[in-house]
């Protein structure tokens, strides 16, 4: 059987962490979302996966490569332009001409595990959906059900009122029948895959399979933070990197090669720290952190809960919590966040965020004795000078001079 | 990066594992070998060195054997060191990849048991603990083994009694080739598909046994488990190059995490190489093509970091310099450690009293052997002729020395040199950016791949970059091009501007940018196209037909970055003049003629 992902959105909504790279792969545990989705097909044998892909694909195609790393046989599909809204039929049309018979369709955007797969191949039919709960329906594609439970009756996305708290994971399975469906529901305009499903819930029967399985969905900035800290919860101790003497290591700690951990440092798990890091003397990382590739960490400095991408670097001093820094952002001596329940701007509107820090995207420079207040997304590059303290959001390459 | 191949059926069990390892070769390997079941014990022969430097003993044909290729990244390629591996009595024999984190507690246990280990290897302890496990039936006495050992591997091992395989995955890459009277099992699908189409994945926990006739699997619970058959409907060049149309763009979007493999560890502390057991009042570079030009790079970074005089030469004319009493420390490049030339070269310098260093990215090539110190690269392999993230890492080499000999010498404080580390760290992702501009970069192309000769033109440490940019061009494009320092110009080639003649101006903001901002003026009042590669500016908006500007970095490291920008106009000229792109007429990956 084989397994189509669809990975060719931006993920708009986490902006500004998808300027440079889509959504599908931002670093959770230091791995993209998209690897956990492949890896859940691949653990249930299913090895040949089409992946649809458009914007920033080369980031895809140069990390998954023809997938013998992962086990897979990926073949890739280009997206060219994608219609004005939710594209999601039409990014799976384009997968048309790989597909023979019946086939699993994945979001390439949300973390899964193999029992999720599981549940789906388990119980499924001809055409059938995945649900889950969730406590906040109303950013998802709602499902009513009936029969009792054992089919679809309607799935409708985002609504203001959701009329129950079972929701699509957006994980299907189809007889390639479905492209014929797609065919005609585009020649309405219509071009997401919620809409083919009303179409063909007009005909035919889609089976309902319940799953309790990991789903976890990333929607706004601040959400990288609690999938993280739920991606932690399965990493094992294993320690590559070179440790100096009087550091404190404590639970599951994941440190990469050819990373160096200097004296006095104290670390407790659940934590990852990748592959060419340099971290302290005596900095101190909390649990529920994610710590990428080639990143430096001076001393003294306090990283809670927090995820750190790729090629960062924090001055000496600092105190980092419940935040997220993008790929290549430097900051001074004294950098200082912390954390609280905060109203965040993104998206058009005002979030309530109940523990949230600082959410910094990527290449920004942020000077010596820098506070940013709780809530603060600063886009990419940006640059804050030294003394500042910065109570507002600050739009890409914006200066705080 | 290793591969595995084994095979049980009626064909030439050699001709069959050689062609599969072949078939791999495109990972790249140092050592190779093949175990083959006999009557009288398992046949075994393993050398560092090529596939084809395997003898063509005779081995029975109807029978059952294994084959692996290793690329060491770490520690030595030795005969020892190469895969398969034999238990103590000749019975038993086993290839591995991967990992086994607990090898240590396992081998003093067996080792005490009076087991004796001909390498170094982790692999090795697997083929005893089957030993110590064998009761009369392999396929028990692997899963008794694998539940011994932690971490990862893939593993096909064979018997001196039958003609079965057995095999074990765990995180580990691991396919089953199914044929009609044979299988196969190997690392990876084009070690097959010369054979067969049909294929069956393993998962994580798998076990299973080959014979001629069958194939049977059980999974981590120990149940017989059916995988099911899939077949195959690509063709090997196209699995090699993992989607990409080449090898060089597979190769140039490579770069970031070559440049990852390359500063990783090196970073905290340079190990490499005892620095403080040579002289460095002098250095020489030398080196041929694309590498001589990461040498001249190199001179201008050994100069500003530390201070360091140097020199460079193009290998096939060292020897006829004449040697002075100076014996400058010799620094040689090449990405195969195979060019002639160059360990010719090296001879030369070592005769003439000099201590040399070669920077290669294959292990234990021959010019390692020519040479007092030796650094990797760590690139991976590079199979498009025109070397793309050889040049990349060889120039990262170059940083990483001169910063250590310049914090050496006293001429780099501390700060200084951490902030070009923290540039170091970031570069990888600033190649990522510029790569996310293929589409900007591919429009320019569409003059270049009309003209009939092109300029490139630098200063200072990009002027070498403008040598390197033509000579890409002329290599895949078959464009001539010329690079020049840019004040060179109105020295002669000036005469040859016309309307047609695109000029390429590198531009950077160092302390020559004012000097090419007037250099791109002449230039461009002689009504040549004007592309300029550099950094962002109004100025050079404004008297440019083309501008692209790459992410902002130190002058010192702009280079590596404008070095990038120049491959992709190479790769997309020659993609639109339909050229041979990773096979360019009249050239070899690794020259070695004189």
């Amino acid at each position: 059987m084989k397994a189509v992902i669809l990975a060719a959105g931006e993920g708009t909504r986490l902006r500004p962490f998808t300027a440079t790279e889509p959504k599908v792969m931002i670093p959770v545990a230091n791995k993209p979302i998209l690897e956990y989705v492949v890896e859940a097909l691949v653990e249930n044998g299913i090895n040949e996966i089409v992946m649809v892909v458009g914007y920033r694909r080369h980031r895809i195609m140069s990390y998954f490569g023809d997938g013998a790393e992962f086990g897979a046989d990926i073949e890739y599909v280009k997206q060219r332009k994608q219609p004005p809204s939710g594209g999601t039929a039409h990014a799976l049309y384009q997968a048309k001409n790989k597909i023979d018979e019946e086939f699993l369709v994945l979001p390439g955007d949300n973390v899964i595990s193999k029992e999720t797969v599981h549940d789906l191949l388990e119980n499924m039919n001809e055409h059938s959906l995945l649900i889950t709960k969730s406590d906040t329906p109303s950013k998802y594609g709602v499902v009513t059900l009936k029969d009792g439970g054992k089919q679809i009756e309607y799935l409708i996305e985002k609504p203001e009122k959701s009329p129950s708290h079972l929701i699509s994971t957006g994980i299907y399975s189809f007889s390639p029948e479905i492209f014929d469906k797609i065919e005609e529901v585009m020649q309405e305009n219509h071009y997401d895959l919620p809409s083919v499903i009303q179409k063909i819930l007009k005909e035919k029967e889609i089976k309902a399979v319940r799953t309790e399985e990991t789903w976890i969905d990333a929607v706004y900035p601040w959400d990288l933070l609690h999938v993280n800290s739920a991606a932690l919860m399965d990493i094992s101790k294993k320690i590559n990197g070179s440790i100096e003497e009087n550091v404190i290591i404590k639970g599951d700690v994941k440190i990469g090669k050819g990373t160096r951990i200097r004296g006095g440092s104290f670390i407790e798990g659940p934590v990852i720290i990748g592959e060419g890091c340099d971290i302290g003397p005596n900095a101190c990382i909390l649990p529920s952190s994610s710590i990428d590739d080639n990143t430096k960490i001076a001393p003294f400095t306090v990283i809670q809960n927090s995820v750190i991408m790729k090629g960062v670097s924090i001055g000496p001093n600092s105190n980092l919590q419940d935040s997220v820094l993008g790929e290549g952002v430097r900051t001074g001596t004294n950098f200082s966040t912390f954390s609280d329940c905060s109203r965040v701007e993104a998206d058009n509107g005002l979030h309530q965020v109940k523990k949230i820090g600082v959410m910094v995207a990527e290449d920004t420079h942020i000077g010596s004795c820098v506070t940013l207040e709780p809530g603060v997304i600063v886009g990419k590059d940006c640059e804050i000078r030294s003394g500042r303290t910065i109570r507002e959001n600050l739009r890409t390459g914006e200066k705080a001079v | 990066m290793c591969g595995i191949v084994g095979y049980t059926g009626t064909k030439d069990v050699r001709e069959v594992i050689l062609k599969g390892l072949k078939r791999l070769e495109y990972r790249g390997y140092d050592s190779a070998g093949i175990a083959v079941r006999t009557d009288e014990g398992i046949y075994i022969q393993k050398k560092k060195g090529r596939i084809d430097d395997l003898s063509r003993e005779e081995v029975p044909k109807r029978s059952a054997g294994i084959g692996h290729t290793r690329w060491a990244t770490h520690g030595k390629p030795s005969d020892e060191n190469a895969h398969p591996f034999l238990d103590c009595s000749n019975e038993l024999s086993i290839v591995h990849n991967g990992i086994i984190d607990n090898f240590n507690a396992i081998k003093d246990e067996l080792v005490e048991k009076g087991h004796e280990f001909s390498s170094e290897t982790d692999s090795e302890v697997i083929v005893h603990l089957l030993e110590e496990n064998y009761e009369g039936d392999l396929l028990t006495a692997l899963k008794k083994t694998i539940r011994r050992i932690q971490g990862s591997y893939a593993v096909v091992a064979v018997q001196k009694d039958s003609d079965e395989l057995v095999v074990a995955r765990n995180q580990s890459p691991l396919v089953i080739g199914v044929g009609s009277q044979e299988h196969f099992v190997a690392s990876d699908v084009p070690a097959l598909l010369d054979h067969t189409k049909d294929v069956k994945y393993l998962q994580d926990g798998d076990i299973a046994r080959l014979s001629k006739e069958k194939v049977e699997i059980w999974d981590e619970k120990e149940d017989l488990v059916e995988r099911e058959t899939k077949n195959i409907k690509w063709d090997v060049e196209d699995a090699e190059k993992s989607g990409y149309e080449h090898f060089m763009l597979k190769e140039i979007y490579e770069q970031p995490q070559a440049i990852h493999e390359s500063i990783l560890g090196r970073l905290t502390s340079f190990e490499d190489i005892d620095l403080s057991k040579y002289d460095f009042q002098e250095v020489q570079f030398i080196a041929c093509g694309t590498s001589a030009h990461a040498g001249y790079v190199g001179r201008y970074i050994f100069e500003k970091l530390a201070e360091i005089p140097c020199t460079v030469e193009v290998s096939s004319e060292y020897r006829y310099t004449s040697p002075s009493d100076s014996t400058p420390f010799t620094i040689l490049f090449s990405q195969s450690g195979e060019t002639l030339d160059t360990i010719a070269a090296a001879r030369e310098a070592k005769r003439r009293g000099c201590n040399t260093l070669a920077v290669t990215n294959v292990m234990d090539s021959s010019i390692t052997r020519e040479v007092d110190e030796v650094v990797y690269t760590q690139a991976g392999p590079e199979i498009g002729v025109a070397a793309t993230k050889t040049f990349t890492t060889q120039v990262i080499i170059i940083y990483l020395l001169a910063i250590e000999l310049g914090l050496r010498k006293g001429v780099l404080n501390k700060n200084k040199a951490e902030r070009y580390k923290d540039e170091l760290r970031r570069l990888p992702r600033k190649v990522e950016r510029i790569l996310d501009d293929k589409d900007k970069i591919e429009a320019m192309t569409e003059r270049l791949a009309k003209a009939r000769d092109v300029f490139f033109v630098g200063r200072n440490i990009n002027y070498p970059v403008a040598l390197e940019g033509a000579l890409k061009l002329k290599e895949i494009a078959y464009v001539h091009a010329a690079g020049y320092p840019a004040g060179e110009m109105k020295h002669g080639p000036f005469a040859l501007l016309t309307k047609d003649t695109p000029v390429i101006a590198l531009a950077i903001k160092d302390h020559t940018f004012e000097k090419m901002l007037g250099n791109i003026g002449e230039i461009a009042a002689r009504d040549s196209p004007v592309m300029v590669i550099g950094d962002e500016d109004k100025e050079v908006k404004k008297l440019s037909d083309y501008a692209y500007f790459i992410p902002e970095t130190l002058p010192i490291f702009s280079p590596l970055l404008v070095n990038v920008v120049l491959q992709l106009i190479a790769y997309f000229t020659a993609y639109r003049l339909g050229q041979d792109i990773d096979k360019p007429r009249n050239l070899a990956k690794s020259v070695t003629v004189e």
